[in-house]
């Protein structure tokens, strides 16, 4: 054809990159734009996109390396000789995490140099559907053409411009997970599974940490309200699984400042900050000094710079996100958009992954599969963790009415707590189900230590249809925590008390 | 040749960017037990032109076949070397192992990215 590329990704984070290297795998021309716009603070990576820098990987090794200050403090019961306290040294563990992340990119360099994929460090924009100029740091321009392409240049943390000094004095997790010191006393503000992660292990590994938040932790998660001793089913949009998150980290150290709200940061001789805000509950003013502010209010998809409308490609007016269909196309033809900027998705590395690898199948491998949304299992990495798959109880409520769904719900004690003398109050699972016949499993719910791995292979029996009669006669693995699944019983409408005794 | 005298090398040249080749011991003929880095090197050498300059080239020998099969070896421990050839940047992560080396364009991206 008259263009150079059989396809153009732009943008190289998990899902662009894996849609060029599945199209490479079909012997296509294939070109991969990837540019980090600098943050207010000036931190910048390298390839690999959100995950790989400034999201899953460097925040799963943080929460591990409060993990494991947790552990040494449980070792002592256990019989290790360890003096207490045992100190953390913030610069260690960034260059560690730095140095795993840094390896990374390069992977990805010898991975697309390696099946031939070009890669241009450029920040791109479309001069026309099949043509995208590209600049470099320096200003030099490369123009590029392409038969298809596809966005994925993914979201980018916000700021609350509208507050005085959140700009010039606070980071985001753009920043956090560079910092080569301590950031010391920090307020990660508000409330997304973001700032109760990064909360979580900041507090984990002995810093003084306080969360502020407006409103509910964990919107869009499961809420439903938990009353256990009522006869009746209540499902108003409360924190539940929120909640018991959250306790456990307050009850763990973490600060949290509740109904409360910013108005200005600035920046006080000592160069620390001072945060004033408004207590809603006490309707007065409040201020506090912290070494960071940390916003995590939420990601904009980044789209700015890429000149759409010069194309007409379609965004929503309210999130600014690219609109696609099932085949994840947008609204000009041979364009399409994976990952993070597109709406109405999950913002996660799996889906973009995957939806990357279809798409690219789908365009050069004679395949018709589409990405399946559904039923897509995921992990909220607070000290404890929170795993889930399927439908909230809220959603399936909404769904197929309170009458005609069970919600089987239980509070457990992992073994490895009781020697350690750790709390468990709030280690607790809940399957919602349907009510008649064998009762398939719409949803799976779990609280406690290693929240993901548990959840994952429940994600496959969803998947497949699962029933929680099917479940009753699957043999649990014991002693884990994992196996409390399989011994559900208790319902919520049977108003019982959930809490499970030992074995 | 050997870790100590690697070492020794690269702190003389400290301040310049250090690539280094770590291949296994060669014999009389000058053939290396290694058939990897036999293959290897002559792809490395055709691409030193493209070092940067101020850059430093070393070419390490790191011992003979039972020295390297040692989990324990120095280069394993210090260097967390995996295998040989190993092409790096000294520290950074940047490094190309075994038949990676045999790639030129590889090698040639090791060598001119930043």
């Amino acid at each position: 054809g008259k263009n150079e590329y059989d396809l153009l990704v732009i943008g190289g984070g998990s899902g662009g990159l894996a849609c060029a290297k599945e199209a490479a795998q079909f012997g296509r021309k294939v070109a991969v734009l990837d540019y980090v716009e600098p943050s207010p603070q000036g931190t910048t990576w390298g390839l690999g996109g959100t995950c790989v820098n400034v999201g899953c990987i460097p925040k799963k090794l943080m929460h591990q390396a409060a993990l494991l200050g947790s552990a040494l403090k449980d070792a002592q019961h256990y019989g290790w000789n360890i003096s207490q306290p045992v100190h953390h040294t913030w610069s260690v563990m960034a260059q560690g995490v730095q140095n795993y992340v840094k390896s990374l990119n390069w992977g990805h360099r010898v991975q697309l140099q390696d099946k031939k994929v070009k890669y241009f460090n450029v920040k791109g924009s479309f001069s026309d559907p099949h043509t995208v100029r590209g600049l470099t740091k320096a200003g030099k321009e490369t123009v590029v053409t392409a038969d298809n392409i596809v966005i994925a240049t993914g979201g980018r943390p916000k700021y609350p411009t509208h507050i005085a000094g959140a700009l010039e004095y606070g980071i985001t997790s753009d920043d956090l997970f560079w910092l080569k010191e301590s950031p010391g006393k920090t307020l990660p503000s508000f409330i997304l599974y973001v700032s109760l992660e990064c909360a979580g292990f900041l507090t984990g590994i002995g810093l003084d940490t306080t969360v502020m938040m407006r409103s509910i932790p964990l919107r869009g998660f499961d809420q439903a309200s938990h009353i256990s001793k009522k006869k009746q089913i209540c499902f108003t949009t409360q924190q539940q699984m929120a909640s018991l998150v959250t306790e456990h980290m307050e009850s763990y150290g973490t600060k949290f400042l509740k109904r409360c709200l910013p108005t200005k940061v600035e920046k006080l001789k000592s160069n620390r900050l001072q945060v004033t805000w408004k207590n809603a509950d006490l309707n007065r003013e409040e201020n506090d000094s912290f070494d960071t502010v940390m916003w995590a209010v939420g990601r904009v998809p980044d789209t700015k710079t890429l000149n759409l409308e010069a194309v007409g490609v379609k965004t929503n007016s309210e999130t600014g996100k690219i609109i696609v269909d099932a085949t994840e196309a947008t609204s000009v033809p041979h364009i399409y958009a994976v990952g993070d900027i597109t709406e109405g998705r999950p913002e996660l590395t799996p889906t973009a992954i995957a939806a990357g690898k279809l798409l690219a199948q789908r365009l050069f491998g004679q395949s018709s599969e589409l990405m399946d949304y559904d039923n897509v299992p995921t992990t909220v990495f607070t000290p404890l963790e929170y795993g889930c798959v399927g439908l909230s109880e809220e959603a399936a409520v909404q769904c197929h009415g309170s009458d005609n769904i069970e919600v089987y719900h239980a509070y457990y004690k992992p073994l490895e707590f009781t020697v350690a003398e750790r709390d468990a109050t709030q280690c607790y699972v809940k399957m919602v189900c349907l009510r008649e016949r064998e009762q398939r499993i719409l949803g799976l719910h779990f609280i406690g230590p290693n929240a993901g791995e548990v959840i994952q292979g429940f994600a496959l029996g969803i998947k497949c249809g699962a029933t929680y009669s099917q479940l009753m006669k699957t043999v649990g693995i014991h002693p884990t925590s994992a196996e409390e699944v399989t011994k559900l019983h208790i319902t919520k409408r049977s108003g019982l008390d959930a809490t499970v005794t030992g074995c | 040749r050997g870790y100590p005298e690697f070492v020794r090398t690269a702190q003389s040249y400290h301040g310049r960017p250090i690539f280094a080749l770590f291949c296994g011991d060669k014999d009389a003929e000058g053939r290396s037990w290694c058939p990897d880095c036999v293959t290897a090197e002559p792809v490395v050498r055709k691409e030193l032109h493209n070092l940067p300059d101020e850059s430093v080239f070393i070419y390490c020998l790191v011992g003979d076949r039972a020295y390297w099969k040692d989990p324990n070896n120095e280069f394993r421990r210090s260097l967390k070397l995996t295998g040989v050839p190993t092409l790096l940047k000294y520290g950074t992560p940047q490094k190309l192992v075994e038949e990676e080396c045999f790639k030129a364009e590889l090698v040639r991206m090791l060598f001119t990215e930043d």
